[in-house]
């Protein structure tokens, strides 16, 4: 009898239902403007990532700009003409047929120019690693059931 | 009084709601009204632009890995009329720093239409002027002088060729159009250029990454020796002054494979300076003359009339011919070069001193069907194929031919007749230099693209001749050089060769005063590693072949040895036995 009073007095009371209500309407507030914070975080780190982006293409492009600049001035530095005139000026003179001495040299291979030496040949090689170290699972299963078994 | 506070809290609520709910309805119907959509269409426009992005061309290296055609950064110096605050300023100050005069520059500022948002100054400008503007800029702009507000730098590409006019006739060169004109240049222009991609650049960070990434051209690797390509271009400089020769040309090739090693022509222009090309060159066909200009050639087409003469057995190296100094072919009597009688010759004899009458004799023996199928297998009056823009094809006339005559087989068998370029000489030729097996000249050795290379395979243009022919014409063509005591020879080292000196055709007839000299040689006779082609044009200090074009081969022949690491032949044969 009394606790059936007691719960009829709490839900009697309008301030427990307002405060309930108020409760409520905070919550979603909160959760909201949590949500809110969340997105505004994630999105202005998208911003500066993207800003980052942005900059470090364009140092890309200078870097690349300059690397050509460089290997340009390069050349020009070494050309025919200019290393001509400096092995003149070093006392240098161009020789003559008869003035050289050709000795064997076993197993000599003439070095490749650096610009081929930086790319790879396009001639395929041979597989590193066996099948079994790099087949997944269902790779392994499509190709059982294709083989029916065997190998 | 409850009451009255309650109607009227209830009046405010209801127009706040009315407000809250108008704001909304105008909202939805500004969203989505005609000028809405206008609005956001003039949002999208400028929440980026497009940008029409080029990838860097490609570069051109040597066999040696030397740069032959780069890139350089220039600027197009520009200025945003919005920002511009000073016009008199900016015009004094970029009229002496990009050497325009002030009124020009101060023109462009004030007199742009009032839709222009910037104006170009100029374009090309060299990053030494573009730093010191730059410098001038901070300078001002340390003393809050705002003079120089509006003006821009945009950085682009410039092709740049660091040998000036080494190879010149050979690379072509890139207009500012970004289009490559003339060699390897125009030939392998969409390579080098790569795909420029139109792109949407948004200035929103969020959509940086949207932005493709557009691959560089593809970067070429030439069969060109560097080192041997300035040293052959000294030696035709030289032989045009010592020779008093209009033009010239010479071409070194690995009869083996194809490789142009080497191909120098006059003129050359610096290709940093393209424009030289109109006031150089009359047309195009002047800007290589190794493969852009035919030319009777002469006597050097004896060497494939003797080839085809020794694979039908038509002849061979011991068949005697009694020389009476002319024969006639045709109706016309032709007559060797000194009109004089040689006597009795074997066919070394008949190559040796370059005999006209003999060679007519040997085509008449032939026959018009198998010396003009023989000349047809030559690739004569065809492109070799070689992978450089503006090739010629020469001239054969064959029987059937409306401007075809029977005296044209004897003629044609010295030379005379067909016009060729030196290149197709030297592929056919190096039929007998390679063991009968013809090669297609080629200047592209590799290709490289996103880190990969791609080697050129060399290829066989047919087999004309047999082994055996090819093998007893190298041997006959080497002991005419040596029993000729040829300038053409070189100490130390056993070469073939023939020379030519034909006369030059005019609406006339032919002219009687000058000739075009030629030389085709190789070496060494018994293992050919280089071919050498000379062509000097209308010498005057001697009409004949063996006295001027013999020794300049002699002197690339010299180089060559050198820079190729082809040892004196005995010491080649020791290096042989002792492998």
């Amino acid at each position: 009898m009394q606790a059936t009073q007691i719960i009829h007095a709490y839900k009697q009371a309008p301030w427990r239902v307002q405060r309930q209500y108020v409760g409520a309407f905070l919550l979603a507030v909160i959760g909201m403007a949590m949500i809110a914070a969340l997105y505004l975080d994630v999105t202005a780190r998208a911003a500066v990532a993207g800003r980052e982006i942005q900059e470090l293409r364009f140092n890309t492009t200078t870097i690349q700009r300059a690397n050509a600049d460089l290997e340009t001035q390069l050349a020009n530095m070494t050309s025919t003409t200019e290393m001509e005139r400096r092995a003149l000026e070093l006392g240098y003179r161009p020789v003559k047929p008869g003035e050289l001495d050709y000795v064997p040299v076993p197993g000599f291979a003439a070095p490749e120019p650096a610009i081929l030496l930086a790319a790879d040949d396009i001639t395929p090689r041979s597989q590193a690693l066996p099948i079994e170290y790099t087949q997944s699972l269902i790779e392994w299963v499509d190709e059982r059931v294709k083989t029916g078994g065997s190998r | 009084m409850r009451q009255t506070y309650a109607v009227r809290s209830l009046i405010i609520v209801i127009g706040l709601v009315f407000v809250g709910l108008a704001v909304i309805v105008q909202m939805v119907r500004i969203q989505n009204s005609e000028q809405a959509k206008i609005f956001i269409s003039q949002g999208d426009r400028y929440s980026g632009e497009f940008s029409m992005v080029y990838p860097e061309r490609g570069e051109i290296y040597d066999r040696g890995g030397h740069l032959l055609a780069g890139n350089r950064t220039v600027y197009e110096v520009g200025v945003s009329l919005a920002e511009m605050e000073n016009p008199e300023k900016l015009a004094s100050v970029l009229g002496t720093y990009l050497g325009l005069t002030y009124n020009e520059v101060l023109n462009k500022l004030i007199e742009s239409p009032e839709s222009w948002e910037y104006v170009v100054i100029q374009d090309y400008v060299g990053a030494e002027t573009v730093s010191s503007l730059q410098e001038l800029m901070k300078q001002m702009e340390d003393a809050s002088d705002d003079g120089l507000n509006g003006l821009g730098f945009k950085p682009h590409f410039q092709r740049s060729y660091p040998e000036d006019s080494l190879a010149s006739n050979l690379l072509g060169f890139v207009t500012r159009d970004g289009r490559g004109y003339f060699g390897i240049e125009e030939k392998y222009n969409d390579l080098l250029a790569g795909n420029p991609v139109q792109v949407w650049v948004p200035r929103d960070p969020n959509k940086a990454m949207e932005i493709p990434k557009v691959p560089n051209g593809t970067t070429l690797v030439l069969t060109i020796n560097r080192d041997l390509q300035a040293k052959v271009e000294n030696i035709l400089d030289e032989a045009l002054t010592n020779y008093g020769a209009e033009n010239g040309t010479i071409i070194v090739m690995d009869p083996r494979n194809g490789e142009i090693l080497a191909m120098a022509t006059t003129p050359r222009i610096d290709l940093n300076n393209y424009t030289a090309y109109f006031s150089t060159y009359d047309n195009g066909s002047q800007y290589n003359r190794a493969i852009g200009m035919a030319y009777e050639a002469g006597s050097v087409v004896k060497v494939l009339t003797m080839a085809a003469a020794l694979d039908t057995g038509t002849v061979t190296p011991s068949t005697t011919y009694i020389d009476t100094g002319s024969i006639e072919v045709g109706g016309i009597t032709i007559w060797n070069w000194d009109r004089q009688a040689w006597g009795q010759q074997n066919m070394t004899g008949c190559l040796q001193h370059s005999l006209n009458v003999c060679l007519a004799w040997i085509a008449t023996q032939m026959g018009p069907q198998s010396f003009y199928g023989y000349m047809e297998r030559f690739g004569l009056g065809h492109q070799t194929g070689i992978d450089l823009s503006g090739e010629a094809m020469g001239r054969l006339k064959v029987p059937g031919d409306s401007d075809w005559y029977n005296v044209d087989l004897g003629t044609n068998a010295f030379g005379q007749g067909v016009t060729v370029t030196p290149l197709q000489m030297m592929m056919a030729v190096s039929a007998v230099a390679n063991d009968g097996h013809m090669v297609t000249p080629h200047v592209l050795y590799s290709m490289l693209r996103d880190g990969h290379q791609y080697n050129v395979p060399s290829q066989y243009a047919g087999s004309p001749i047999s082994s055996a022919t090819a093998n007893t014409l190298n041997e006959m063509l080497a002991i005419s050089l040596e029993q000729e005591s040829s300038q053409a020879l070189l100490p130390g080292y056993r070469l073939a060769g023939k020379t030519g000196t034909a006369q030059i055709p005019t609406d006339f007839g032919y002219d009687a005063n000058h000739t075009n000299v030629s030389f085709i040689g190789w070496g060494p006779a018994d293992d050919p590693q280089f071919m050498v082609y000379v062509w000097l044009q209308r010498p005057s200090a001697s009409i004949w072949s063996s006295e001027t074009a013999a020794p300049v081969f002699s002197e690339v022949a010299e180089q060559t040895v050198v820079l190729l690491n082809i040892p004196p032949d005995v010491v080649r044969l020791q290096l042989a036995v002792t492998k």
